[in-house]
């Protein structure tokens, strides 16, 4: 119980009134003046034992109509127990308790605090008020929905655990808003139990609550120091015909005070490979680099330990790296020149991720064979092989290979062949006449032409065009590019598991100077990646992304995964094979059956975000979610649920109270009106 | 307790006469009327009646020689009427403060002034000299009686307030000691003393064989102490509070007045005293019936 205005108590002092009125002038409540009191003088007073307990019962009436009536205006309300709370205010509440669960929420004792402020939360329901529980970290999750028994509220909290999720609180927030909304309790509310992390609202979340709802923000914690390491780089180089990586490591320092001498040690497969000591400036980074290491044949997994605090999850930062996998690609040509596929071969030697194997061949030997294990065949300027012919490219295609055909003088393609080629070639449009013709339009929405849409990233406009063979493509085929007259430049078709790709001009110098542009490389490794679907392996990858296991094992067969906390999950071949990466560490993924091959391995880290514990204004949040910042912002330990100005006008004690000492005072007038007329004296 | 007005005498209610606000005009209403009432009363006009014969002497009128007794005896006498026997009245007036008592609108200060009026001015038409003394415990104001005086009577009459605690036997004392020719002596009050003290206070007035006539004017509720709700009463005169529950009071009250009253008649008619208890709510022929019978007796007397 408190008041609003406890300085008005000192009204209390009024009752002395009626005592001062009772011990000093009990006997002269009404004064007749009479002439003499020669004769009344002369009557015998009677024993005023009874009467004065008679007295002292009105005197307590008047004392407890009085202290009622102050107690009215000092503005009572109840802060503890939110049973009376809501029976005085006539409404029931619907609490969506929002837990906290993201990693952050690890840091020294936050979770505790976390959870006992739930607890509060619920020690406040009310008989009629129900509430839910949602923990949430990038996702919400709702655990308990709109439910009266606090035990299994309390259940949940106790059961709960912080998780290696980064912090998001749109999702939450939007997932209160959808339970209060089904709601029918006239009082809803939202408890946001968090260390506010400003990470985690971008402010550009469209999340709104309800006008009756009310946000009540329980802050856990305070500005926090923290090291961690968010990143790993990794340098592969060959030396004496082995592959050697390089690691770096990137130290992050969030304090107000420098680190000096941070022990950061690297283990490749569990064991400690090397440790060194780094200094870090305060809120800066530094960076550590540790001698190569020798790649093994299969991916290794490894570590890199930074340091401790008390947010011990991000000191840590896990990888799997394995020896580079070069894409094979096979380049036939028509063989009658020898500087034919120069460009082509020459541009595709020149990087490291992914590493391309070249072969070119001519078209007169190449065989069936010839495209076993190729990830990518071209085309170059030149006929169908006989060895393969159409069908058998189709087929290669078919299969998930990758088919590049770049148009030349001298390429023919059979007339009756409608499925492999996109599109009909037609006869060469000379544009030799004048400057020539240029690449006028890009699909920079296609994932091959993605990189260049980026201003400055490929200037395609300096290539003269001189020569090519129009294309009409088919009403499936995806234009790619265009020249400057509308003429199809690139047409892409999907086959089966594989794509062609069809160039309607020469990969080499006879019909442009394309190939002596700088964008002609990353074009060419562009397309090749392309057809080939690679995807780089992630040496590690970051909690809350998802991982298809049928991509990774190429098989749809059932399927195990082994969590970092060692959990075994198994995926059914009917299943899509999708596996959300909600833990830190290193995942394990292996074929169900006996005598399945080495398993994969799959690094999970932090959200780097998550290290930063930078906080939020919970009234920043509160304004954006509710429009207004009044919400008060509860105590870690006791969560206020509205100012004390706002609880007692809901509660309204005030009336009762007045009412009761009007009525005592009525009550005191007609017993004391009754007594005089029987008794002696008032 | 109180008697009967006299048939046809009934005068207008004190209350009405409260409103006049003029003593003279209320004297001479109620006395006229009074008369008229009692013209055929064996007292009226006494005083122009015949008293006696005297010896003549020169420088009488001898208007008033009577011729025919000159005739039987030769002799020269003149006729004396009651008329000429003028007498002094004085009203003692007691203003105590106990006198301010009003229950019901007209309070005893007010009902003796309409009282002392009345009679004033029923002497001052038989032609007797009209004097007050006003009293609490103390004379207040002194009025020799003189034929001129009766408006400074009246006019005295309507100044006296009742303001102060009164006492008795002091200022009666004194005004014994004043008196140096006999006359009506009428005492107004409440005689809240005990009767023995009143009697002792009131004594030396008829020592130079003054007529005394004691009018006790009471309020109806000092008689019947009809309060409703238990109270604090207070002494008017000493400001003495007392817890008073009346329905418990009210029979040993009255018993004690009772007593107190008949004590007091027994007391002045012990010593010939004319004692007439008046009620505020009696119209004032009753207390006039009495003065006038009083008058008379006076007359017979001498």
């Amino acid at each position: 119980m408190s008041f609003l205005s406890p300085l008005l108590f000192l009204g209390l002092a009024a009752i002395a009134v009626p005592i001062l009125v009772h011990l000093i002038q009990r006997e002269r409540s009404r004064v007749v003046e009479f002439p003499s009191l020669m004769f009344i003088r002369r009557i015998p007073y009677q024993s005023v034992q009874r009467r004065r307990i008679r007295h002292w019962f009105l005197l307590a009436m008047r004392a407890a109509a009085i202290a009622l009536i102050v107690a009215a205006f000092a503005r009572p309300f109840f802060t503890s127990g939110a049973a009376a709370a809501a029976a005085a205010s006539g409404g029931s509440r619907e609490v969506v308790i929002l837990l906290d669960q993201s990693a952050s929420m690890g840091y020294g004792d936050h979770w505790p605090q976390a959870q006992a402020a739930a607890r509060a939360a619920i020690a406040d329901l009310g008989p009629n008020d129900r509430a839910s529980l949602v923990l949430f970290g990038r996702n919400a999750e709702e655990h308990l929905r709109s439910t009266s028994d606090r035990g299994r509220l309390e259940a949940a909290i106790d059961t709960a655990r912080v998780t290696s999720g980064s912090t998001r609180y749109g999702p939450a927030l939007e997932l209160a808003e959808s339970i209060l909304a089904q709601s029918s309790l006239s009082r809803p509310e939202v408890i946001l139990v968090s260390d506010f992390q400003k990470s985690g609202w971008t402010g550009s979340e469209e999340v709104r609550l309800g006008e009756q709802a009310r946000l009540t923000t329980v802050p856990i914690g305070s500005d926090a120091a923290n090291l961690s390491v968010p990143s790993v780089a990794f340098a592969r180089a060959e030396s004496a015909g082995q592959e050697r990586v390089t690691v770096t490591a990137g130290i992050s320092n969030r304090t107000g005070a420098a680190a000096s001498g941070v022990t950061v040690a690297l283990e490749i497969d569990g064991h400690p490979v090397e440790t060194k000591t780094v200094d870090v400036g305060a809120g800066a980074s530094a960076s550590v680099v540790f001698a190569p290491v020798s790649l093994a044949g299969s991916p290794m997994r490894g570590a890199v330990r930074a340091g401790s605090d008390s947010l011990a999850s991000d000191n840590t930062f896990h990888f799997v790296i394995g020896p580079s996998q070069p894409l094979s690609v096979l380049i036939i040509e028509n063989g009658d020149r020898a500087s034919s596929s120069f460009y082509l071969s020459r541009a595709l030697s020149i990087g490291a991720a992914p590493v391309f194997r070249v072969e070119v061949l001519p078209a007169g030997r190449v065989t069936a064979a010839a495209l076993d294990g190729r990830a990518v065949v071209i085309l170059n300027d030149t006929v169908v092989p006989q060895g393969i012919g159409v069908d058998g490219l189709q087929q290669y295609v078919e299969r998930g290979g990758g088919l590049l055909v770049a148009v030349g003088q001298r390429t023919t393609w059979p007339p009756n062949d409608a499925a492999l080629l996109p599109g009909t070639l037609g006869s060469v449009i000379d544009r030799t006449s004048g400057r020539g013709g240029a690449i006028g339009y890009l699909d920079y929405g296609h994932p091959a032409l993605e990189v260049f849409k980026a201003p400055r990233s490929g200037d395609f406009s300096g290539a003269r065009i001189l020569r090519y063979r129009p294309v009409e493509p088919g009403p499936d085929d995806r234009v790619l590019a265009r020249f400057d007259d509308g003429a199809v430049a690139a047409v892409e078709r999907r086959l089966g598991e594989g794509r062609v790709i069809l160039w309607t001009t020469s990969l080499d110098d006879s019909w442009n100077d394309l190939v002596l542009k700088p964008v002609y490389l990353p074009l060419l490794h562009q397309f090749a990646r392309y057809l080939a679907s690679y995807e780089a392996p992630a040496p590690w990858r970051t909690v809350g992304q998802v991982a298809d296991v049928s991509a990774i094992l190429k098989s749809r067969a059932d399927r195990i995964v082994v969590t970092p906390s060692g959990t075994q999950i198994r995926i059914a071949a009917s299943e899509p094979g999708l596996v959300e990466l909600d833990e830190q560490g290193v995942y394990e993924i292996r074929a169900a059956e006996s005598g399945a091959p080495t398993s994969h391995r799959l690094a999970v880290n932090l959200d780097p975000a998550e290290s930063d514990l930078t906080r939020l204004d919970p009234q920043e949040l509160v304004a954006a979610v509710t429009g207004s910042a009044a919400t008060a912002t509860a105590a870690v330990a006791v969560p206020a649920e509205q100012t004390a100005a706002e609880t007692e006008r809901q509660q309204s004690l005030w009336w009762y109270l007045l009412l009761g000492g009007l009525f005592l005072l009525a009550a005191e007038m007609a017993v004391s009106n009754r007594l005089s007329r029987t008794e002696r004296f008032l | 307790m109180q008697g009967q007005a006299i048939p046809g005498a009934r005068f207008v209610d004190p209350k009405v006469l409260a409103r006049i606000g003029n003593l003279e005009l209320v004297a001479r209403n109620v006395v006229d009327g009074f008369i008229n009432g009692l013209h055929r009363a064996p007292f009226f006009g006494a005083s122009i009646d015949f008293a006696e014969h005297r010896g003549y002497v020169a420088g009488d009128d001898i208007r008033r020689v009577d011729w025919r007794l000159y005739a039987r005896t030769d002799r020269y006498y003149v006729k004396q009427y009651e008329a000429d026997t003028n007498t002094n009245l004085t009203i003692l007036f007691d203003i105590s403060k106990s006198m301010g008592f009003a229950s019901q609108g007209v309070s005893k200060l007010e009902y003796a002034c309409f009282l002392g009026a009345c009679i004033a001015y029923l002497a001052q038409r038989q032609r007797d000299r009209v004097g007050i003394i006003t009293f609490d415990s103390e004379i207040v104001t002194h009025v020799p009686p003189s034929a001129k005086h009766f408006n400074v009577v009246l006019h005295t009459m309507d100044r006296a307030k009742a303001e102060r605690p009164g006492q008795l036997s002091a200022p009666l004392h004194r005004m014994a000691e004043h008196f140096r020719r006999r006359g009506i002596l009428l005492l107004i009050s409440d005689f809240y003393d005990d009767p023995d003290a009143v009697l002792e206070a009131v004594k030396p007035l008829r020592f130079l064989g003054n007529d005394l006539i004691v009018f006790h004017v009471m309020d109806p509720q000092e008689i019947d102490f009809s309060f409703d709700e238990a109270s604090a009463f207070q002494d008017l005169e000493t400001g003495d509070q007392v817890p008073v529950v009346p329905d418990s009071f009210r029979q040993q009250y009255q018993a004690l007045v009772r007593e107190h009253i008949e004590a007091l008649r027994r007391r002045f008619a012990e010593h010939r005293i004319d004692y007439a208890l008046l009620d505020t709510r009696e119209p004032l022929d009753r207390a006039l019936f009495s003065y006038l019978s009083s008058r008379e007796k006076l007359m017979r007397v001498r």
